[in-house]
């Protein structure tokens, strides 16, 4: 029997997020221009890394055409300047994306396959409108495979709603006011600092520098919130305040096995304890965190209670209440997105993984906490789960 | 052209707030950013900003790609007066000067194409980063007969040196405006990081911070002890490139040496009078318009039919002499083709192929397996194209092409004759080149009366993929630039075989400011080539281009000048001889249609012969100077049928 190989997660980096479309502060920057530089980042924060010794770049996208087209792990190491000997690959989970690259890249580690690996994640929503291109095959309605309202996220969202009666608005609306408060703290306490890189972008009035997200509103409050139209159906609760905006953004993190961290003299900040991905509905792909967040909890033979801080993703506000409730987590439980989450600084879909991997590094290290989990929920009715302990 | 703006955008960092400028005009880096009137218009209200701001620096750049080009030459065509060069002058001191002058380290984040009055504002930046990428950084100004007037003769020898400055400035521009790229400017002290462009804004941004934490870049005081002889030795190689003829070099000579004793403002004041001087002179004015006609009406390719061309998928080339295997090797490198060539003996194409290959391999080894060559005809079956280059005799040619069409009916058949009819011959048009290939740009592409749209296109396509320069003439004895070559050869030989001496007529036609002495190009033609083009012109024109019994004589390897008489000119006399006789040559090009209109004479003397810009080609030259006027009684400019 061949021993499995522990995987670390060593540092994660992302570029500040921008809003999706002309107005955006990247609507002139290609997609794989800011995997480039978060990948460049993580390089430079990394020096006891040698690029050549990176076995292989993992990169999610999910729209992989234009820009985020051409084998994205391969294109972007090579834009970054790391060795043409690095192999690399392009994987698509679609909100999952970085995480399955995590995952992914994790499984080449644990395998002996590599010994350190780069994986990371991009989405230009604003070059890559969701949705477009995609051609759903009509069996999907015709026979009933799914319901026809899985295909529009924002209509899952309601379906959540629906289902679960008691996430009222106005509960979503308070979780939307504190996830901004806590990130417009977040700003200023460090996290940020360390997990974000500012960028210099070119736009119709120049050149600017991109250092703050900007979907970010720690001034939003309740009235404000109460005043917005339902953006997907009528008498509906999901509002623009209370999900998260279409984003532009990249990220990027290091994996690499036990030996290997002790070679190079790293100090690495997470070990992977497991992981899980789950199927539910598709109509209501938010509840997709639920089982995938027991599955792991019960692969590791480890309880809720044990679990010092969760790093969920937030594309609405009735998904992570969803999550809280099925799970008996108090939805201000301070050891819940203590740095806020999508709705304050959006959610580059396929980008998105690796800033909760980063942040929940932080966030343990500063708590002196053991184990943290890190968990969304994926179009067409998937959650996903990684459970991590803290080696920092 | 899109106006040329300004935007300024604020950068927080630990030093305080950096001012991040980029110079833009809104379009991609094929229009780049020029500085005209509506740039300074823009810069009015962001130097305002900038010396009333809370700034820790500065960082100023360009869109991507691009830094910025300089002052649009459209407009100083537009300079009719002394008063208007030293109005834009004033205008580019009065806004670099405020800008050198801000109190907060400044850096100049030369991302891309960097030339004349782009550079000089990079310059009156406290320092400059450069990308590894940039391959156009330069003073292009003393090639257009004008100088860097914006502080660029001041500058570039107090921040590099004045060795520097006098190659920046005067030195590359004569050699055939050859720019820097970016370690060439780093080494020569013009920039002072060499950054990856991956990063680039970023990095020049780390660098400025860098610059207000230290306080400021060191430079050393530039040398000026051996001025003396750096100047001597520039005058001396000024002589020959341009033997006096455009006063612009050795003014910017003058200016670079009084950098070491003037204050800026000084040596402002002696640019603008200089500036004032050069800019409405016949020189700059000629640059101006060579300019628009080699970068503007020969690169759209002037009269040529709006048809798809055909795909040229295998080349033949007829000979195997020095012209066949010059061309064989640029159409194999640029359009990576087979190539077949023929020749009457085997040795012969053997030794081309030989030549080629070892030419073609060393970068693309397969290239050297495309070419092929023998002495059959029926190894051009399935060629596109057919490129004749054998002896010059019309009966030889006519069998070639009756071969080769046999062989090849689809085939476009082209000729590379320098003097006979392409029509008569039986070939399709004419693709004259000149040598060397390599170095001269033009092709004089020769229509007929036959030649198709779609073959006359292929063939600006093809030279297109050549990376030459087509300018259309039609069917007449040596085109252009032999006609206009031989006929004023005809005055010169005329004057020695008159009692003039070869100094003399080479005197008289260095003093224009060409590139080379016509005893000299002669040699490097080939005297017998030259008496074959003039005995095909006499052929036609008997009156104009009467035989030299001289030029027979160097043809046959001799030397002897037969003297026929006693009416020796001054080098004056024969210089205006010379230049009454090119005139009356380009009406009758005009008048014949070989040349549509006197700027494609301009553009084949330019890019044919090495004509340089400050005459124009040579007939802006000519309407300057009233011989058109003399001699046609008009000028050449409304002499032809389209202005440029």
């Amino acid at each position: 029997m061949r021993e499995l190989r522990e995987v670390f997660f060593v540092d994660g980096v992302r570029t500040p997020f921008g809003k999706a479309g002309p107005k955006g502060q990247y609507w002139r920057t290609r997609a794989d221009d800011l995997a480039v530089k978060a990948v460049r980042e993580l390089l430079r924060r990394n020096p006891e890394i040698p690029p050549e010794r990176i076995g292989d770049v993992v990169f999610a996208a999910t729209a992989q055409v234009g820009d985020q087209g051409l084998t994205l792990g391969r294109d972007v190491a090579l834009l970054a300047g790391i060795p043409e000997t690095v192999p690399g690959f392009a994987v698509d989970r679609m909100c999952a994306g970085a995480l399955t690259a995590v995952t992914a890249a994790a499984g080449e580690i644990a395998f002996g396959a590599v010994d350190v690996a780069l994986a990371g994640g991009v989405e230009h929503m604003g070059h890559h409108p969701m949705g477009d291109d995609v051609d759903f095959n009509p069996r999907f309605v015709s026979e009933r495979l799914i319901d026809e309202s899985a295909a529009s996220m924002g209509q899952t969202a309601e379906n959540l709603h629906d289902r679960f009666p008691e996430i009222t608005k106005e509960r979503a609306d308070a979780f939307a006011v504190a996830s901004q408060q806590k990130a417009g703290a977040a700003w200023e306490n460090g996290v940020m600092q360390e997990t974000v890189v500012p960028l210099a972008v070119f736009s119709d009035a120049g050149w600017k520098v991109a250092d703050r997200d900007e979907f970010l509103r720690p001034e939003t409050t309740m009235e404000a919130l109460a005043a917005l139209k339902p953006a997907f159906r009528a008498g509906g609760r999901v509002t623009a305040g209370n999900s998260a905006g279409l984003t532009d953004g990249a990220t990027a993190a290091f994996l690499v096995s036990e030996a290997t961290a002790g070679v190079l003299g790293l100090a690495p900040k997470l070990r992977l304890v497991g992981y899980a991905y789950a199927g539910v509905e598709p109509h209501l792909m938010g509840y997709g965190p639920v089982p995938a967040t027991r599955r792991v909890l019960e692969q590791a033979q480890i309880t809720l209670d044990e679990v010092d801080l969760f790093e969920l993703n937030e594309p609405f506000a009735v998904q992570v209440l969803t999550w809280c409730d099925e799970l008996g987590i108090d939805a201000g439980d301070p050891r819940l997105n203590p740095y806020g989450g999508a709705i304050a600084c959006g959610h580059p879909l396929a980008a998105t993984g690796v800033r909760l991997i980063a942040q929940l590094a932080y966030g343990l290290r500063e708590r002196k906490g053991r184990y943290g989990l890190t968990a969304l929920c994926i179009g067409m009715g998937m959650g996903c789960a990684i459970l991590w302990e803290n080696v920092g | 052209m899109s106006d040329t703006f300004f935007a300024l955008n604020r950068v927080a960092s630990r030093v305080g707030p950096i001012a991040l400028v980029t110079v833009d005009n809104g379009e991609d880096y094929r229009k780049p950013t020029t500085l005209g009137r509506s740039a300074f218009e823009s810069a009015v209200g962001l130097i305002e900003e900038l010396e009333s701001g809370d700034w820790a620096a500065m960082v100023l750049t360009g869109k991507p790609f691009v830094f910025c080009v300089g002052a649009d030459i459209d407009e100083f065509t537009r300079v009719r007066s002394a008063e208007d060069a030293l109005e834009g002058t004033r205008a580019g001191h009065e806004l670099f000067g405020r800008i050198r002058a801000l109190p907060f380290p400044t850096v100049a984040a030369i991302n891309g194409a960097c030339l004349g009055g782009g550079l000089e504002l990079a310059l009156h930046c406290d320092a400059r980063t450069i990308a590894t990428t940039v391959r156009h950084f330069g003073f292009p100004e003393v090639f257009l007969s004008i100088i860097p007037a914006w502080g660029g003769t001041q500058l570039a020898p107090l921040i590099a040196g004045p060795e520097a400055a006098i190659k920046l400035i005067v030195s590359n521009p004569l050699r055939q405006n050859k720019l820097l790229s970016a370690p060439e400017a780093l080494e020569l002290g013009l920039a002072d990081r060499l950054l990856e462009p991956v990063e680039f804004v970023d990095e020049s941004l780390a660098f400025a911070v860098e610059l207000a934490e230290s306080g400021g870049i060191e430079r050393g005081a530039p040398d000026w002890s051996e001025i003396e002889t750096l100047l001597r030795k520039a005058r001396s190689r000024v002589d020959d490139a341009v033997h006096g003829a455009t006063r612009a070099p050795y003014v910017a000579l003058e200016l670079i040496a009084g950098a070491q004793e003037w204050t800026i403002e000084e040596g402002y004041r002696a640019e603008e009078a200089a500036m004032g001087e050069l800019l409405a002179s016949p020189q700059a004015q000629a640059s101006a318009y060579a300019f628009t006609v080699v970068e503007r009406r020969t690169k759209k390719g002037a009269g040529i039919a709006d048809v798809k061309p055909r795909r040229i998928a295998k080349v033949g080339i007829v000979g195997a002499g020095l012209m066949a295997t010059q061309l064989a090797t640029l159409f194999l490198r640029r359009l990576e083709v087979p190539v077949v060539l023929r020749d009457l003996d085997q040795p012969r194409v053997d030794e081309a192929l030989a030549t080629i290959r070892e030419e073609v391999g060393k970068k693309k080894p397969f290239l050297a397996t495309i070419v092929s060559g023998g002495t059959g005809w029926e190894q051009f079956e399935g060629c596109d194209l057919v490129l004749e280059a054998v002896f010059e005799e019309l009966g030889v040619k006519q069998e070639v092409f009756a071969e080769v069409r046999n062989v090849a009916p689809d085939a476009i058949l082209a000729t590379n004759t320098s003097s006979l009819s392409v029509e008569a011959m039986g070939a399709d048009l004419g693709l004259h080149f000149f040598n060397p290939v390599a170095v001269l740009p033009l092709v004089e592409v020769v229509r007929t009366s036959r030649t198709t749209d779609e073959q006359l296109v292929t063939a600006f396509d093809v030279v297109g993929k050549l990376k030459k320069r087509g300018v259309l003439v039609t069917d007449a004895p040596a085109f252009v630039v032999n006609r206009v070559l031989t006929r004023m050869t005809t005055v010169l030989m005329d004057a020695l075989e008159n009692g003039n001496t070869v100094e003399e007529t080479d005197e008289a036609i260095l003093s224009l400011g060409l590139p080379m002495a016509p005893s000299v190009l002669l040699q490097m033609v080939g005297p017998r080539v030259a008496n074959h083009v003039l005995e095909s012109l006499h052929d036609a024109y008997p009156d104009r281009f009467p035989l030299s019994a001289t030029l027979a004589n160097y043809a046959d390897g001799g030397d002897e000048i037969v003297v026929r008489g006693d009416a020796r000119r001054t080098v004056a006399e024969i210089r205006e001889d010379a230049l009454e006789a090119i005139a009356d040559e380009a009406r009758h090009l005009l008048d014949e249609g070989v040349a549509e209109t006197a700027a494609d004479v301009d553009a084949c003397l330019i890019l044919g012969a090495g004509y340089p810009f400050f005459l124009g080609g040579i007939t802006k030259h000519l309407d300057q100077t009233g011989v058109s006027e003399r001699v046609l009684g008009r000028t050449l400019a409304e002499y032809g049928k389209i202005p440029v």
